[in-house]
C-alpha cells in the first residue's frame, strides 16, 4: 500500500478550501505553477457568496469554483478532491470539518488554519478523524510535500519565498514544527543549508492537535524520501517526550535535528505565557532545558544555541539535487484584471457575403430580411439583407472591454437583473461609442450632396474641430488594410453606382494623406454601402435618406446586434458571479480635496 | 475563573456561598464562616488571603485587611465541620483522549512530590465512569455530575482541594476551574469573558496593548520585565520571538531585557504602529546607559513585512530626536511576504534618523540582530 505521501506525489494533491483566504489559495496556486503542474490543484472555494474567484495562474488567470458548501461540490470534480484547506474562524472550524469528511471519506486529510477552537472541539476531532487521515492544526500553517502539495501558508505566500526555499524539488529532510512562523524560518534554513526539503507538517501551537507530533514522526520513519528529521519546539507541553520514547523504542531512526526555544523563561520571576497556548511550563520538566537534555541522552542532535542548530542542519548528509530554473520576472510583474468575460465571437473570422460580383448565399438571412421588412416596412432586395447580415455579424460583440460591455458587466455584477445591465450597457451607446455608423451616414449624405470636393469637406469639417465619423482605426492603415473593410466594399460590386462610398474613399484618401491610420473603417464603409444600396436597390429618395438619418435609423444596425453581445457578457458573469465590482484604488486617480492638500 | 463562579456552574442553586465585592455591604449574619480571596490568586493559604472558621466580626476584619492590601472580590461560605483525615484531592483535566482524572485520599498530599499516592484514570467515554467512580471510592452520581458539567461548561481543568465524601453527599470546600477562552461562544449562558480572572497587567503599556489585541484578530503581546533595561524587543511570530529571546540569555544578558513580546497574524499597518509606539515610549523612559531596539522575526508566511515595517516606521519617526540623542540604534532581522521592499525601507528610514545598527533578511540567521545589538550595549 502506498503512503499518504506517496499519493500525494503520484498526484493526490486535490485541495477544497472550505472558507476563504485569497492570499494563501494564491499562494497555493503559484506553488502549483512553479511546481510545473497542468493544472491548479485548488478545486474549488466553499463560499457562501459568489460562484467563482480569480486567481492567477503562472501569468495568466483562471477562475476557481465557488459553492455553497461541501455538498455543493459536484459530482465531476469530487474524486479529485483529497484534501481540505479549513480557514474558517474557530468557532466554526468543528461543524465544516465534520461535515467535509462525511462528504469526503476517502480524502486524504486536512489543515485547520484557526486558532481559537475550543478544546473539546479539538479532542473530538481527533477522536472522529486522528487515526485515518492526516490533520494538521487547529492553528499552524499546514502540510508541504515538495513539488506535489502545499496546503496552507506553510513555506509563504509571495512566489519568491516560494522559489528562494525550493519548494518545487523533492528532496529528503523532514521539516516539523508547532511554531507556524518557524517552519517557514526551518524551510528556509534547510534549503540555505543546501538541502531541500521532503515534506514539512506544522503541527500548531494549540494544546490538542489532531494530528500530533509522534504521527508526523512515524510517517517521516516511513517515508523513502526522507532521510533526516528537523523539529522546532518550545517550552510547555511533554511532545518532545514522545520523541525521546520513539528514539528509545526505535521508533525513529533516521537522524533528527531538534531546537528547543524557551530558555528565556529563566528571565523572568514566574512562568509566562509565550506566544503560543502550549508554551507555559507547567511542571519542571517541560522547561526547555529539561526537554533539550532529555533529548540528547536519548541520541537526537540537540544543540543548545540556534546558530547551533543552524550548523547541525549543515552537517546532514547533502543529497544529489537539481532545481528547476523559473523566470520570477513575469510572475512578479503581473496584474490582476478587474472584470472577466468570454470571447463572444470570433473577432479575427472575416464574414464574407460577395466574392467576384456575386452574392454567395452563405445563409437565408432570414432574420436580417425580416428586421428591415419590420424597420422600413417593406420588402427589401436580398442585396440588402445580406448586408445586413453581414454587418449584424460584425457588430454582434466587440470584446468585453468596450464601454457598453463594461457597464453591462458592472451592472450585473452589482446583482441588476438581465433588463437592467443590458439597458445600462445600451444607455452609453451615443456620440463616442456605437454612433459612429449613423454620423458616418450623415457625413457621406451631407457631402456627396454639397458637391464639394472631398478635401474641401474634410477641411471644413477639421477646421470646426470635429471628428470624422467613419475614418480612423488604431491598428489598421494604409499597407495593412482591415480585412473586414475589404470583404464589405465587395457590395460595391452589386451595384451599378455608388456614389456615397466613392465619397467615402475619396475623403479617405485627403485623411490618409495626413496620416495612414485615417482609412476608411468599418462603420463608414457599412454606412456608405447601406446608403447606396437603399437608394439603387430600393428605390429610397434622398430625402427619405435624411429622414432615416435624423431617426437614428442607423443606430438600430449597431443597437440590434450588440444587445446579443451585451447579453452575452451578462449571462457570463451571472455563471461567474464574482460579486459586486469595485475599481482598484491604483486605477482611480483622485484629484485631493483643497482641505487635504499640503498634508 | 473566580472560586464563587465556578461553584456556582458545578452546584447551581444548592450552592450556599455568596461572592461579596468591594462596596457591597459586609453585613455578615452571626455564625462560622470561611472567607477568601476570589481573584484567581495562587496560593492563598500561604499569603494568608483565607480566613477559616471565624465568627463574622474577625471575618469582616479579615476581608477589610485584604481591600486594605487592594483586593476587590471575596468569597463567603459558612463553615464546614470536618475532621483533616476525610480531606481528599480531585482534579479533572482536558487531555488528548478524554478527560483524565486524579485523585488522592490525602487531600493534604502535595500530588507533584507524591505521584505514587495519587491515582490517574482517564474518562473516554461516560461509560468509565462508573469504574472509575467504584475504584476511588466516589458516588457515581457525583463523578458524572462533575464530568457532564465539565463537558458542557468547556473546562480545561478542575480542581477541588479538600474534597470530602460522606456517603452519597460530596461537599467541595476549594474549587479551582480554567476554563477554555476560546469556547466563550458555546458556553454562552454559562459563563463569559467577564467570569474570566484576568492576570493583573503590571504596566500600562501593558494594558494599552491589551485593550489593543482585544480589537484585532491580529496577535499582539507584551511583557515588561524590566522597564530600566537596556535590550528592548519588536519581535514577531510566537516561536521566533522566543528564539531571539533565549538567544540574549543564552549570551548572559537576560537581566538586560526590558520586555518580551510579540506581534503576528497579520496585524495592519495601523495596529503595527500602535504596538510599537508602547515598546518605544518605554525604551525613551528607560534609565539604561546604553539601549538597544531588536526588530526581528523569522521568515513570515503571511504576515507583510512591509506593511508592518510601516507601522513601525510611523512610531519610531514620531520619537526620532529622542532615540538619536539617547544614542539608540536599531537592529534589525525579518522576512517573509514584501521582505525586500519592507527592509529597504527600514534601512533608508534609520540611515536618515542616524539611528540605524543593522538590517538583515532571511539571509541571515534569525539571531544576527539581536546578537548585534548585545554587541553595542556592552561596549
Amino acid at each position: 500500500m502506498k503512503t499518504i505521501l506517496e499519493e500525494v506525489r503520484a498526484g493526490a494533491d486535490g485541495i477544497l478550501v472550505v472558507g476563504n483566504h485569497p492570499q494563501i489559495v494564491q499562494a497555493i496556486l503559484d506553488f502549483d505553477y512553479l511546481a510545473g503542474k497542468k493544472s491548479p490543484s485548488v478545486v474549488g472555494i466553499i463560499s457562501g457568496t459568489r460562484k467563482a474567484q480569480k486567481f492567477f495562474y503562472g501569468t495568466g488567470e483562471v477562475l476557481v469554483p465557488c459553492f455553497k458548501n461541501v455538498r455543493a461540490v459536484p459530482e465531476t470534480l469530487r474524486p479529485r478532491v483529497k484534501w481540505m484547506l479549513n480557514a474558517q474562524s474557530g468557532r466554526r472550524t468543528f461543524e465544516s470539518t465534520v461535515a467535509f469528511f462525511e462528504t469526503f471519506p476517502d480524502a486524504l486529510g486536512g489543515h485547520l488554519f484557526a486558532e481559537n477552537v475550543p478544546e473539546i472541539h479539538a479532542t473530538e476531532l481527533i477522536r472522529l478523524f486522528g487515526k485515518k487521515y492526516i490533520i494538521a492544526g487547529p492553528s499552524g500553517v499546514g502540510i508541504l510535500v515538495s513539488g506535489a502539495l502545499k496546503l496552507g501558508a506553510i513555506g509563504g505566500t509571495d512566489a519568491s519565498q516560494i522559489r528562494v526555499s525550493k519548494l518545487a524539488t523533492r528532496g529528503s529532510v523532514a521539516v516539523v514544527s508547532t511554531s507556524g512562523g518557524m517552519t517557514n524560518e526551518l524551510i528556509r534554513a534547510v534549503s540555505g543549508a543546501g538541502k531541500r526539503v521532503s515534506f514539512s507538517i506544522s503541527i500548531g501551537g494549540d494544546r490538542f492537535p489532531v494530528t500530533g507530533l509522534s504521527d508526523v514522526l512515524r510517517l517521516a520513519e516511513s517515508d523513502e524520501d526522507t532521510e533526516a528529521v528537523v523539529y522546532f519546539g518550545e517550552l510547555g507541553g511533554s511532545d518532545e517526550y514522545e520523541i525521546v520514547e520513539m528514539l528509545e523504542k526505535k521508533e525513529l531512526t533516521k537522524p533528527i535535528v531538534c531546537y528547543i526555544a524557551g530558555v528565556i523563561d529563566e528571565a523572568f520571576d514566574e512562568h509566562m505565557q509565550f506566544g503560543h497556548a502550549k508554551a507555559l511550563v507547567a511542571t519542571k520538566d517541560q522547561s526547555a532545558r529539561a526537554k533539550r537534555s532529555a533529548l540528547k541522552s536519548a541520541g537526537a542532535i540537540a544543540p543548545e544555541t540556534f546558530p547551533g542548530f543552524l550548523a547541525a542542519l549543515m552537517e546532514l548528509p547533502l543529497p544529489d539535487i537539481r532545481d528547476t530554473v523559473v523566470d520570477m520576472d513575469p510572475l512578479e510583474s503581473r496584474k490582476a484584471s478587474i472584470l472577466s468575460t468570454r470571447e463572444i465571437v470570433d473577432l479575427d473570422s472575416v464574414p464574407v457575403f460577395v466574392q467576384a460580383g456575386a452574392l454567395v448565399k452563405q445563409k437565408e438571412n432570414a432574420f436580417a430580411g425580416a428586421v428591415m421588412h419590420a424597420l422600413l416596412g417593406r420588402e427589401v432586395s436580398s442585396e440588402t439583407v445580406a448586408c445586413v447580415e453581414n454587418i449584424f455579424e460584425l457588430l454582434i460583440d466587440h470584446g468585453g472591454q468596450v464601454s457598453g460591455a463594461v457597464n453591462t458587466m458592472i451592472s450585473a455584477r452589482a446583482g441588476k437583473d438581465m433588463v437592467s445591465s443590458l439597458a445600462s450597457g445600451l444607455l452609453t451607446i451615443g456620440p463616442r461609442f456605437g454612433g459612429a455608423v449613423n454620423e458616418a451616414a450623415r457625413a457621406w449624405l451631407e457631402g456627396s450632396e454639397s458637391a464639394i470636393p472631398a478635401s474641401e469637406y474634410v477641411e471644413k469639417k477639421t477646421r470646426a474641430g470635429a471628428l470624422l465619423s467613419g475614418i480612423g482605426h488604431r491598428k489598421y492603415r494604409v499597407g495593412i488594410p482591415d480585412p473586414r473593410v475589404a470583404a464589405l466594399s465587395e457590395f460595391a460590386s452589386l451595384l451599378e453606382k455608388h456614389p456615397y462610398y466613392d465619397f467615402a474613399r475619396e475623403v479617405e484618401k485627403v485623411t490618409t494623406g495626413k496620416n495612414g491610420n485615417l482609412i476608411l473603417n468599418v462603420d463608414g464603409v457599412m454606412a456608405a454601402l447601406l446608403l447606396d444600396l437603399l437608394a439603387e436597390k430600393e428605390g429610397i429618395l434622398k430625402a427619405e435618406l435624411h429622414e432615416l438619418v435624423d431617426a437614428e435609423f442607423f443606430n438600430a444596425l449597431f443597437i440590434i446586434p450588440r444587445s446579443v453581445g451585451f447579453i452575452a457578457h451578462f449571462l457570463e458573469q451571472k455563471r461567474n458571479d464574482e460579486g459586486l465590482f469595485r475599481l482598484p484604488d491604483e486605477l482611480l486617480f483622485e484629484k485631493k480635496s483643497e482641505k487635504k492638500k499640503g498634508k | 475563573m473566580s472560586e464563587y463562579k465556578a461553584k456556582r456552574i458545578l452546584f447551581g442553586e444548592g450552592y450556599s456561598g455568596v461572592q461579596l465585592r468591594t462596596g457591597d455591604s459586609m453585613d455578615i449574619p452571626g455564625g462560622r464562616w470561611v472567607a477568601k480571596v476570589d481573584q484567581g490568586v495562587k496560593k492563598r493559604f500561604k499569603q494568608g488571603l483565607v480566613s477559616v472558621d471565624k465568627p463574622e466580626a474577625e471575618t469582616r476584619s479579615a476581608i477589610a485587611e485584604w481591600e486594605k492590601k487592594g483586593f476587590t472580590q471575596f468569597i463567603l461560605e459558612p463553615y464546614f465541620e470536618h475532621k483533616t483525615e476525610e480531606e481528599q484531592y480531585l482534579s479533572l483535566e482536558r487531555v488528548r483522549d478524554g478527560v483524565r482524572v486524579l485523585h488522592a485520599t490525602d487531600g493534604g498530599v502535595n500530588i507533584e512530590e507524591h505521584p505514587e499516592a495519587v491515582g490517574r484514570f482517564v474518562i473516554s467515554e461516560e461509560s468509565d465512569i462508573a469504574g472509575i467512580a467504584a475504584k476511588i471510592g466516589l458516588p457515581e452520581p457525583f463523578l458524572l455530575h462533575v464530568y457532564t458539567v465539565f463537558n458542557s461548561s468547556h473546562f480545561s481543568f478542575l480542581e477541588i482541594n479538600p474534597l470530602i465524601v460522606r456517603g452519597e453527599d460530596v461537599y467541595a470546600l476549594d474549587a479551582a476551574v480554567l476554563v477554555d477562552s476560546a469556547a466563550e461562544f458555546f458556553a454562552s449562558g454559562i459563563w463569559s469573558d467577564d467570569d474570566v480572572v484576568k492576570t493583573k497587567a503590571k504596566h500600562v503599556a501593558e494594558e494599552r496593548v491589551e485593550a489593543l489585541a482585544a480589537t484585532t484578530p491580529a496577535a499582539l503581546k507584551l511583557s515588561v520585565i524590566n522597564p530600566d533595561g537596556a535590550l528592548f524587543f519588536l519581535l514577531s511570530g510566537g516561536g521566533g520571538s522566543i528564539v531571539i529571546a533565549d538567544e540574549a540569555q543564552l549570551e548572559g544578558v537576560g537581566h538586560l531585557i526590558a520586555n518580551y513580546g510579540e506581534y503576528s497574524g497579520g496585524p495592519t499597518r495601523e495596529e503595527t504602529y500602535l504596538y510599537s509606539k508602547e515598546i518605544i515610549g518605554m525604551m525613551i523612559q528607560s534609565k539604561a546607559q546604553k539601549k538597544a531596539l531588536v526588530i526581528a522575526g523569522g521568515v513570515a508566511n503571511f504576515t507583510d513585512v512591509k506593511k508592518t515595517f510601516l507601522g513601525i516606521i510611523d512610531a519610531l519617526k514620531e520619537r526620532s530626536e529622542e532615540l538619536r540623542s539617547q544614542g539608540i540604534k536599531i537592529f534589525v532581522r525579518r522576512g517573509g511576504p514584501n521582505e525586500k521592499m519592507g527592509l529597504q525601507l527600514m534601512r533608508d528610514f534609520l540611515q536618515a534618523e542616524g539611528l540605524l545598527g543593522a538590517v538583515y533578511g532571511s539571509d541571515v540567521v534569525i539571531t544576527q540582530a539581536v546578537d548585534d545589538a548585545i554587541q553595542y550595549i556592552r561596549i
